[in-house]
């Protein structure tokens, strides 16, 4: 039995020498931690870039979570994560939340959001001005803005959304959304909005342009559909990036994966299979 | 070692190492059978004790934690305002709870008014008049509905009990705090009936011999005897469901609209304590007032639902004495 002893010795360290070898060999020499917290809406696409991302250098360690957008950037800034995801630009001010100092966005993708309204409504068309009267309570029947005589029944994301925050600013250009009414409610995530709409007749709520579903209706707002190409050769104005927030400059690993991220390949790629649209897309 | 068992009976009471009489005397090596069983004892006695110490202390470190957050509310917010303001807009700086204080413990109240009499009519229908072949069906159904996830409770609600309640009454959301404890209702109704059930069952068969003796009916023998005598174990199951209903988040935060506005109404969305708590948390800033007030509410809840549970005690001990 010595000599099978001695051979799977040898075997052994032959296969350790070569995996070791060819872990060095086929990777960069890129090492680090990258942590990842903040929108619900980017994690997709997070996750994604991760994968792919690990197997060119799998020397670097990359974890993601998300818990709402805001923990994205507060995270960067108790230094819990190396990128906060979020669905806004954190460096600057947007309606309720202030600017976090000394933080660098990056954008990643381009996120589109729909109105939608429920499948009995008649309407077909808001201009600007009618969204906003009718999400600041102004407008309250269908009647007024063209359709049936019934009450509007308005469901909102609830305070801190960056779906909320991007509606405001885009679809609504700033106005104050109402907060009480016996025709109002405030759901917790896309998916409960999605549930909302689709079985609240008269209801009017708003959402990633990916979770529309065949159950409701994306309206047209100032007369233009909301579709990607519309997006893409700027007639349809309700979007947003997605950002990353880094403290200050990113270095490194850090560096390397929003720059994969950002990159040609992964934009075109793997980001347009999620139903994002690419940075690129739009000068 | 040799163990001389048949010339020792048995000695009375515990001795003084807690092990058996059987073995008084070790081998004389350093871990012989008597040493190792003492060390076994020892070291379970000391398993226990940590235990038991483990789950006071998480306990108490939620109760400490979430109170040493809350109460930095008050730093910014009076607790004048906090408990009795109804204007809970946290973007503007202003925190009244009021609104989800009261809406929890109008919720609950709703839930115990529609969900109590029916519970105690099912009690008192398998305790006293089901044939005992649908008592035995009947009872682990119940126990299998205690089990259901609250977040399937919720969807159903949403799905088919609103649609239901903007048919029925025709009014445009269906949302609110009716929803809501019809919700709650069905969830706490097995705790309470069970409960109940297996009070009245508790009750001595010489009561009813007695109350049918005195020319009683079947009826009054019920109301006017097994129920009266069954009341502190029906009680406490009344008890435990309202604990349960207060705590509920996931079930209520889907048909309750989630408004900060006075449920004044029973088709009016409105919001309590839990919905609040688990619909702002995930977006407020660390350290602001905001994120300490959703603290303070959520202590609240705590201490409401442990003084529950006090009660739950003493009742149990009034029910033991009785």
């Amino acid at each position: 039995m010595k000599w099978f002893k001695s051979l799977s010795v040898a075997a052994l360290a032959i296969a350790l020498v070569s995996t070791s070898v060819s872990a060095v060999g086929a990777a960069s020499s890129l090492k680090g931690k990258i942590v990842i917290n903040g929108s619900s809406a980017l994690l997709p696409l997070t996750l994604q870039a991760a994968n792919e991302f690990k197997k060119l250098h799998p020397k670097v360690k990359i974890s993601a979570s998300a818990a709402g957008s805001i923990t994205g950037p507060q995270s960067v800034r108790k230094g819990i994560a190396d990128i906060g995801a979020v669905d806004w630009d954190a460096s600057q001010d947007v309606p309720g939340f202030k600017k976090f100092e000394g933080q660098v966005a990056h954008k990643v993708a381009i996120i589109p959001f729909a109105a939608v309204v429920n499948k009995n409504v008649k309407v077909e068309d808001l201009t600007t001005k009618q969204l906003q009267d009718i999400f600041s309570g102004k407008v309250t029947n269908w009647k007024d803005v063209g359709g049936d005589d019934a009450d509007i029944i308005v469901v909102n994301r609830a305070f801190g959304s960056g779906t909320r925050v991007n509606f405001q600013m885009k679809a609504l250009q700033g106005t104050e959304f109402i907060s009480k009414g016996n025709n109002y409610k405030e759901v917790k995530s896309s998916g409960d909005m999605k549930t909302a709409v689709e079985t609240t007749p008269n209801s009017i709520g708003y959402m990633d342009l990916v979770y529309v579903t065949s159950n409701m209706k994306a309206l047209k707002i100032n007369k233009v559909a909301p579709t990607e190409a519309n997006v893409v050769n700027g007639t349809y104005k309700v979007w947003g990036y997605g950002y990353y927030m880094t403290k200050g400059e990113p270095d490194g690993a850090t560096k390397e994966f929003i720059e994969y991220i950002q990159s040609a390949k992964f934009q075109n790629g793997s980001l347009k299979k999620l139903k994002f649209i690419p940075i690129s897309a739009i000068k | 070692m040799q163990l001389d068992t048949s010339a020792r009976p048995s000695i009375a009471g515990p001795n003084a190492s807690g092990l058996g009489t059987s073995i008084k005397a070790g081998s004389g090596k350093s871990f012989d059978r008597k040493n190792r069983l003492l060390f076994y004892n020892r070291f379970f006695k000391l398993a226990c004790i940590a235990s038991a110490v483990f789950v006071c202390l998480i306990l108490f470190g939620i109760l400490f934690l979430m109170f040493r957050t809350g109460v930095l509310t008050f730093r910014d917010v009076s607790p004048m305002t906090f408990f009795f303001s109804t204007d809970w807009s946290p973007e503007k700086d202003r925190y009244g709870a009021f609104v989800f204080i009261f809406g929890t413990f109008a919720l609950t109240l709703l839930t115990l008014l529609i969900s109590v009499p029916l519970s105690v009519i099912i009690a008192v229908f398998l305790a006293e008049v089901a044939p005992t072949w649908l008592r035995n069906l009947l009872r682990p159904v119940l126990d299998l509905l205690v089990g259901i996830p609250s977040v399937v409770y919720g969807f159903l609600g949403l799905t088919i009990l609103i649609p239901l309640l903007r048919d029925i009454t025709g009014t445009n959301m269906g949302d609110g705090i009716l929803a809501a404890a019809i919700v709650l209702t069905i969830m706490v109704l097995p705790t309470i009936s069970r409960v109940s059930d297996d009070a009245i069952s508790a009750v001595p068969r010489k009561y009813r011999d007695a109350s049918y003796a005195l020319g009683a009916t079947r009826f009054q023998t019920i109301f006017k005897v097994t129920i009266p005598a069954a009341r502190s174990g029906i009680l406490y199951g009344v008890i435990l469901g309202m604990a349960r209903a207060i705590g509920e988040t996931m079930a209520v935060v889907m048909v309750i609209g989630n408004t900060p506005q006075l449920a004044d109404a029973l088709f009016k969305p409105t919001s309590v304590l839990t919905s609040n708590i688990v619909m702002q948390i995930a977006n407020v800033p660390f350290d602001s007032t905001w994120n300490n007030a959703l603290y303070m509410m959520g202590f609240l809840l705590l201490v409401i639902s442990l003084l529950m549970i006090v009660l739950v005690r003493l009742l149990q001990r009034k029910g033991a004495h009785s």
